[in-house]
């Protein structure tokens, strides 16, 4: 069976130190390039349904320069036969990307597409949609869990439903999916390392330009942290309360009501609570 | 006496034992190579003092005795075939000096063989027991013949043979018995020397060998693996180097190693013997693969503390076969355990073991005045992961900053040029990320300008001082305590205020045992005033590891019990106020240790720069 795994190359910033404003407060170090996390996941899946189909190729598919080559390399020491990337310029929005996605995997044909649920720095997670969505494919996302059975030519996945819910999908192959984090990467062994070393990148370039960008970022910026009122403190209570206050805010805002006594005097004081509050609905249900 | 069938009988016997010995010798001489220099003086040295042995004394003195009992006797035996001339009382003091020996090493005998029989443990009395009846035989019959010898003379006391005139008063004048005694004794000596290379007795050859190329290197430094081609560290017997194989050979299971491996005190499932013992095991069967002897769970419980390699009585060193099956299965198979992954990951994207990344890395000396090392400067303070980013010892890396500072010693920190020295990854067995971390610090420390690295973790130091010259990175390196301890002597700072409380001093291994750094703690525990000092039950090269070594600060502790809880425990009974240390592994855990244990009057756990910083203050 053939799997593409769609990798993202991304700087991931984990700090501002920089003083320069113009430059978003960043400092050369203040970033690593590395392969989003998600799609490490989603070819670590990948690998696996190899695994256990006893055969299949497995292909990485990423697109514009080459940002992050050691970590691009590890993710072929880990396992991947191939590395395709499409040469396009930086920057465009996930519709766009999809065209390209598209197009390439429909060049190198597969039965199973794998992509991160959403990437680390824009966390967006339209494109694997937007792929699916041009293929004419079947979509899942946030899966965590996949059995393949090549007879039925059907997958199962286990997908995350959010708040702790599991949903399991059953779709036809080929298939769009979406990978959330879960399964352990492996590491690489070091005689995979030396030989991704060298292992070929197959460049591919689109003459055309696809669709136009559907969504335009206007403007990238770290937020100004929220305003904070900070109040003259009572001067009668002593200076170590006065500190207390000022660093914890004031004690009236952040008072909440303790309920003591038994149980059941609790549960009333919360529906009380919940009544004065206009929540007096709920338990008529 | 010597008829020509006792000469033909002993050629052959030192014919089977030469054979034996080169078919013992193939086993081990079929490891990788590996250049190691020996050194006779090292090993008539240690023949003639008898080196480690004697560390444990009662069993040392009685293998001294039986060591001595051998050689000694059969060099006089050897030596009296040429038929010396000497003068009578000398013959005479020889005789009751050979007699005295004798006994000695009966007794010596008698206690070794009582205290194997007690024991009954798998390895030991099986092997040990042909052997040791063969020299109570010699040593029988010896005194047997002598007797009969005496008795002929005539009877009563002659000074110069006290036990075999004992023997004398009870055995008949009679020539045959004598001439059956001596036959008997010399058939003895025979299979005594035929047998060597096939009883455990090997060691005497084996543990000599292994003596004479003894590691000129520090304890702590590790093998450098060749990373072009070949297997990445021990998939099989085959892949250890021949100095690792005759270690293997000259291991006769005495068990010191055990005694002392805290893994092994933690009831964990490793013991150095048995590694070692399994390793000659499979040496001597075919050459399959290691895994199959030596479980993941064995090699993942080693702390690296070295308190194997320091106690083995012939220098055996365990923990660098350790090391290479680790490095096998991690670079070989990318068989690491799990919760260590993510330190392997830190350390390839953020350059440190606690993933907080380069921007973070001078965050500890926020607000203070820290130089970074921009001109030349005497000093070149080494932070490390630790104190750049553990919040406990931050606390250290700033009370390191106090004391030089207040010494008006001209320093420099790297800042944010300096990464993971590279230790963790190295000892959890990914040798060519530390190798790709080693070298990028040497190519950085190289473009400045000082006069001694200072560094503030010992794992740090070790690696520094050890393991960066042969990657081409050599530089003086000394460690904080080492350098204080300096300080302190040389009165550039002066300690003011007083600490009236017992301290005790908690060896960190790769000080301690790994490069020698003992006295230097404890200068500054003395130099503080008020401190009383005290010693742990454990201490200097016994000292406890803490469990925190050899990459298992990031790997979870979870079979047999706590090493952290038992030092501890150790340091609760000390009666010690203080516990001072000067490492941040054994920071981390003896407060963790010590927090579990609930105590009452818990003692403080310190880093020895932290105290004389308050001692200045």
């Amino acid at each position: 069976m053939k799997i593409i795994v769609c990798i993202k190359q991304l700087y991931h910033v984990y700090a501002r130190t920089g003083l320069n404003p113009s430059e978003q407060f960043l400092e050369p170090e203040d970033k690593v390039s590395m392969v989003n996390p998600f799609d490490e996941v989603a070819l670590e899946m990948g690998l696996r349904v190899r695994e256990s189909l006893g055969q299949g190729e497995v292909s990485l598919l990423t697109l514009g320069p080459i940002i992050a080559e050691s970590e691009v390399r590890r993710c072929l020491a880990m396992g991947a036969n191939r590395l395709v990337q499409i040469e396009a310029d930086h920057g465009m929005d996930p519709w766009r990307k999809s065209f390209f996605l598209a197009r390439a995997i429909k060049e190198i044909g597969a039965a199973l597409i794998l992509c991160g649920k959403e990437s680390l720095d824009r966390q967006s997670g339209q494109v694997g949609a937007y792929v699916a969505h041009r293929l004419g494919l079947p979509f899942v996302s946030a899966v965590v869990s996949v059995t393949v059975n090549p007879e039925t030519g059907a997958l199962e996945a286990e997908r995350r439903a959010g708040r702790g819910v599991r949903e399991v999908i059953v779709c036809s192959l080929p298939a769009v999916l979406s990978v959330d984090m879960g399964l352990e990467v492996r590491l690489p062994r070091f005689e995979d390392k030396q030989r991704a070393l060298s292992a070929p990148v197959e460049k591919r370039v689109y003459s055309e330009d696809g669709d136009p960008a559907r969504t335009l970022v206007r403007r990238i910026f770290p937020p100004r942290p929220r305003a904070k009122k900070v109040f003259t403190p009572d001067s009668r209570v002593e200076a170590f309360e006065r500190i207390q206050q000022l660093l914890g805010g004031s004690r009236v805002e952040k008072m909440g009501t303790m309920l003591t006594g038994s149980v059941e005097t609790q549960v009333d004081g919360i529906v009380s609570f919940l009544k004065e509050h206009g929540f007096g609905e709920i338990g008529k249900e | 006496m010597l008829t020509s069938l006792d000469a033909l009988l002993f050629a052959v016997a030192v014919l089977v034992l030469g054979k034996g010995l080169t078919r013992r010798s193939s086993l081990w001489l079929a490891g990788q190579k590996e250049i190691r220099k020996g050194s006779l003086s090292v090993l008539a040295g240690y023949l003639l003092t008898s080196g480690k042995i004697l560390k444990r004394p009662l069993q040392g003195s009685a293998h001294v005795l039986v060591f001595w009992g051998v050689v000694l006797p059969a060099l006089v035996v050897l030596a009296s075939q040429f038929h010396p001339r000497l003068p009578e009382t000398l013959s005479k003091l020889l005789s009751l000096f050979l007699d005295l020996l004798g006994l000695a090493m009966l007794c010596a005998l008698v206690f070794m063989v009582a205290r194997r029989w007690k024991k009954r443990e798998e390895a030991g009395p099986k092997r040990t027991a042909i052997p040791a009846l063969t020299l109570l035989g010699i040593l029988f019959t010896g005194f047997l013949a002598e007797g009969a010898r005496l008795s002929i003379l005539g009877p009563g006391f002659s000074w110069q043979s006290p036990v075999g005139s004992v023997f004398s008063a009870v055995l008949p004048p009679s020539p045959l018995l004598m001439q059956l005694m001596i036959r008997l004794h010399f058939f003895a000596v025979l299979f005594l020397i035929a047998s060597l290379p096939f009883t455990f007795l090997r060691h005497l050859v084996a543990g000599s060998l292994n003596v004479y190329y003894k590691r000129q290197k520090p304890p702590g430094q590790l093998r450098n693996l060749s990373l072009h081609g070949g297997v990445p560290g021990a998939k099989r017997v085959s892949d250890f180097s021949w100095k690792q194989l005759l270690d293997a050979e000259a291991c006769v299971s005495c068990g010191r190693c055990e005694e002392n491996c805290p893994a092994s005190i933690a009831e964990k499932p490793l013991s150095p013997r048995k590694v070692i013992q399994s390793i000659r095991g499979q040496m001597e069967a075919s050459l399959s693969l290691l895994e199959h002897s030596v479980s993941n769970d064995e090699i993942w419980s080693c702390t690296m503390c070295m308190a194997c390699v320091e106690h083995c009585p012939v220098l055996v060193e365990p923990l660098d076969k350790i090391v290479d099956m680790r490095r096998y299965r991690v670079m070989g198979e990318g068989a690491l355990p799990s919760e260590a992954k993510a330190v392997i990951r830190n350390l390839q994207l953020y350059k440190d073991v606690y993933g907080r990344g380069i921007a973070h890395r001078t965050d500890w000396a926020f607000h203070r005045e820290v130089p970074l090392l921009l001109e030349e400067r005497e000093i070149l303070l080494w932070v490390g992961c630790s104190g750049a980013f553990h919040p406990r010892y931050q606390e250290t890396a700033r009370a390191m900053v106090k004391i030089l500072k207040a010494s008006g010693v001209h320093f420099g920190v790297l800042g944010k040029e300096e990464l993971c020295c590279g230790d963790p990854a190295r000892r959890l067995g990914e040798e060519s990320l530390f190798v790709e971390t080693a070298e990028e610090n040497i190519r950085r420390i190289k473009r400045h300008g000082f006069e001694k690295i200072v560094a503030l973790c010992p794992h740090c130091f070790n690696t520094l001082k050890n393991e960066y010259p042969p990657l081409g990175g050599s530089f003086p390196v000394v460690h904080a305590t080492e350098y204080v301890a300096d300080l302190i002597r040389s009165n550039k700072i002066a300690l003011k205020y007083s600490l009236p409380a017992k301290m005790a001093v908690h060896d960190p291994c790769y000080l301690g045992r790994g490069n020698g750094v003992y006295t230097p703690l404890r200068e500054i525990g003395k130099a503080i005033p008020g401190v009383t000092l005290l010693e742990l039950a454990r201490n200097r090269e016994k000292a406890f590891c803490c469990g925190g070594g050899g990459g298992s600060m990031w790997l979870h502790e979870k079979l047999g019990k706590r090493m952290n809880f038992i030092r501890a425990e150790e340091v609760v009974r000390s009666g010690a106020e203080i516990i001072g240390t000067a490492c941040p592994y054994c920071l981390t855990m003896l407060e963790d240790g010590i927090k579990n244990l609930e105590a009452g009057k818990a003692p403080k756990v310190m880093d020895l720069v932290e105290i004389v910083a308050s001692s200045i203050r």
